[in-house]
C-alpha cells in the first residue's frame, strides 16, 4: 500500500496516518526499553551492593582490589567518587550521597578522605624542598610509611590519583600533571610554563642538567635557559649543585626521603 | 675529632638526601635551604648520637663522611658546615648545638651537638638515679661517667625513657665531662643536685 504513491489530497492523510503509528510504535519501544533497562539496572545496583558489602574488607585493605573494583565501576560509566563531597551518611535516603558511600554506608568514600588528608600532609610536608610538585609514586611510598596518626596505608597510584581527584571541590589547587612520563601531584596553584615542563622532563630522562645541556639539545639561547632555570630555582623546584664543573640542576623529587 | 668512635657494629644509614649531589650545595632559594638545613641537622645529630659524639669540630669533621660523600665526590664545604651549625644553635633550628669557640664570629668552628639538650640529660640522669636507688647517695663524678655501674644504663631502664633506641648509646656512661657538668648543673638550679669537692675529685649527691 505504501509503496504507491497516493496522489493529490488522499496523500497527506496517509502520511499523516503513517507518522502517528510510527510514531506510537516508537514510544511503546522506548517504554519496552526503559523498563528492562531500569529492571537490569536495579538488578546490577543490588549486586555491586552486594558485592561491595559482601567485599567490604577486602575493598578497603587490598589496593590491587580495591583498583580493579574502581576499574569495574568507571567501565560501566559509575563514577564512585561523583557527588562526594556530600557526605555519605548525612546525606541519608535521597541525598546525593556517592556510590561509595551509598553502597558501603561510608566506609570506603571515608577511605578515600581520609587518604586525601595524607596526601595533603605530605605535599604540606614537602613543599619547602620539592616547590609542591611531587611524583604521585613518591607520595605512595610517604603514606605508605605513614608517619601520622593510624600508621601507614597500604594504598596504590590509582587510590592516590582518586584521592587527588576527590579535593577537587575544595578547590583546593591540587591537580595530577604529567611532567614527562611521570605523574606528579601538583599541590600549589600555578601552572608550569611550557620551557619548564620541558626542563623538568630532561631531568626526568637526564638526571640533571646544564644550561649548556639544554642549550645543545633544545636549541635554545643562553638567556633562555637561564631564564627557565632561574625560575624553576625560585619555586623551589629544582635544587643546584655548586661542585661540579658547571651548575648542575637536579630534581628534589629523586631525593626521595622526607624526615621531617 | 675528639670522641673515640663507638663500638658498635652496626653501620649507620645514611638518608637518602645524602646520595642527592646537591645536598652539598646549600641551596640559594630561602625555602629550600630551610628544609635543606632541617636535613643536615638531622643527620648531623642522628650521626652523632650514633657514634657518641658530643663535641663536633667542623674543620676536623669535613674528612669524614658526615660531610663527605667518597661515592658521589661531594663536600659540604667549610663554610656551608659552618652555616649549618650556626642555623642549629639558633631558635629556629631548635638550639640543637651550641659553639664553644665563639662560632661564626670568632672564626671557631667546633660545637656541641645537642642529639639530647643538657636539660634532657639531666632528665635522664635523673632517671637512672632514681630507677637504681642512689638517692641521697655521694658519687664522683668520675665513676658516674667512667664506672662500670653506668654501662649501658640506657639499656637497663627502658622504661621511664620515652623512646628507647636501637643503638643503645642512648646512656650517659662515656659522656663528654665537661658537658655532664653543666646536665649536673641543671639539676643543682632545680636544687636536686649539689656538686662539691674541688676539680678532679667532684661529688655528687642527688635528693
Amino acid at each position: 500500500m505504501s509503496a504507491r504513491r497516493g496522489v493529490g489530497l488522499s496523500a497527506f492523510q496517509n502520511r499523516s496516518s503513517l507518522s502517528t503509528s510510527y510514531a506510537t510504535h516508537g514510544a511503546s519501544l522506548r517504554t519496552a526499553h526503559l523498563s528492562s533497562l531500569q529492571t537490569q539496572l536495579s538488578v546490577f545496583q543490588s549486586l555491586l551492593h552486594n558485592f561491595a558489602l559482601q567485599h567490604a574488607d577486602t575493598i578497603k585493605s587490598n589496593p590491587s582490589f580495591r583498583a580493579e573494583f574502581a576499574r569495574m565501576c568507571n567501565a560501566i560509566g559509575v563514577d564512585p567518587l561523583a557527588g562526594s563531597n556530600v557526605k555519605g551518611k548525612g546525606a541519608g535516603k535521597g541525598g546525593i550521597g556517592s556510590l561509595w558511600a551509598k553502597v558501603l554506608g561510608g566506609d570506603v568514600n571515608d577511605f578515600y578522605f581520609e587518604l586525601a588528608v595524607r596526601v595533603v600532609e605530605v605535599c604540606r610536608g614537602s613543599k619547602g624542598e620539592n616547590g609542591g610538585l611531587l611524583g604521585v609514586k613518591e607520595c605512595k611510598e610517604q603514606v605508605k610509611k605513614g608517619k601520622g596518626i593510624g600508621g601507614g596505608m597500604d594504598v596504590s597510584d590509582d587510590d592516590i590519583l582518586r584521592a587527588v581527584k576527590s579535593l577537587n571541590p575544595l578547590g583546593s589547587g591540587f591537580s595530577i600533571v604529567n611532567v614527562g612520563s611521570k605523574q606528579m601531584i601538583r599541590s600549589i596553584p600555578k601552572e608550569l610554563n611550557t620551557d619548564q615542563s620541558r626542563v623538568l622532563e630532561a631531568i626526568q630522562v637526564l638526571g640533571y642538567v646544564t644550561a649548556s645541556m639544554l642549550e645543545a639539545n633544545l636549541g635554545w639561547e643562553h638567556a633562555r635557559a637561564e631564564t627557565v632555570i632561574d625560575d624553576l630555582l625560585a619555586d623551589s623546584l629544582v635544587w643546584v649543585d655548586l661542585q661540579a664543573p658547571e651548575k648542575e640542576y637536579w630534581s628534589p623529587t629523586f631525593m626521595n626521603d622526607f624526615e621531617d | 675529632m675528639d670522641s673515640l668512635q663507638s663500638l658498635t657494629a652496626e653501620s649507620f644509614t645514611y638518608p637518602q638526601s645524602y646520595s642527592f649531589p646537591p645536598f652539598f650545595t646549600l641551596q640559594p632559594n630561602l625555602q629550600t635551604r630551610l628544609s635543606q638545613l632541617r636535613k643536615w641537622s638531622r643527620l648531623i645529630q642522628r650521626y652523632c648520637r650514633h657514634y657518641h659524639i658530643f663535641k663536633l669540630s667542623l674543620v676536623s669533621a669535613l674528612d669524614t663522611s658526615l660531610f663527605k660523600n667518597a661515592e658521589l665526590r661531594k663536600r659540604l664545604s667549610l663554610n656551608d658546615a659552618l652555616q649549618v651549625v650556626d642555623w642549629m644553635t639558633r631558635d629556629e633550628g631548635g638550639r640543637r648545638a651550641e659553639w664553644i669557640d665563639g662560632g661564626l664570629d670568632a672564626k671557631g668552628g667546633t660545637a656541641w651537638v645537642y642529639w639530647k639538650r643538657p636539660e634532657e640529660w639531666a632528665e635522664v640522669i635523673v632517671g637512672w638515679v632514681e630507677e637504681t636507688g642512689q638517692k641521697s647517695t655521694v658519687l664522683t663524678l668520675y665513676e658516674l661517667i667512667n664506672g662500670e655501674m653506668t654501662v649501658g644504663q640506657g639499656t637497663v631502664s627502658r622504661d621511664w625513657r620515652p623512646k628507647s633506641n636501637a643503638h643503645g648509646t642512648l646512656d650517659f656512661h662515656g659522656m663528654d665531662p665537661d658537658l655532664f657538668q653543666r646536665s649536673l648543673a641543671v639539676l643543682v638550679k632545680r636544687s636536686k643536685a649539689q656538686v662539691f669537692g674541688s676539680e678532679d675529685q667532684q661529688g655528687v649527691k642527688f635528693f
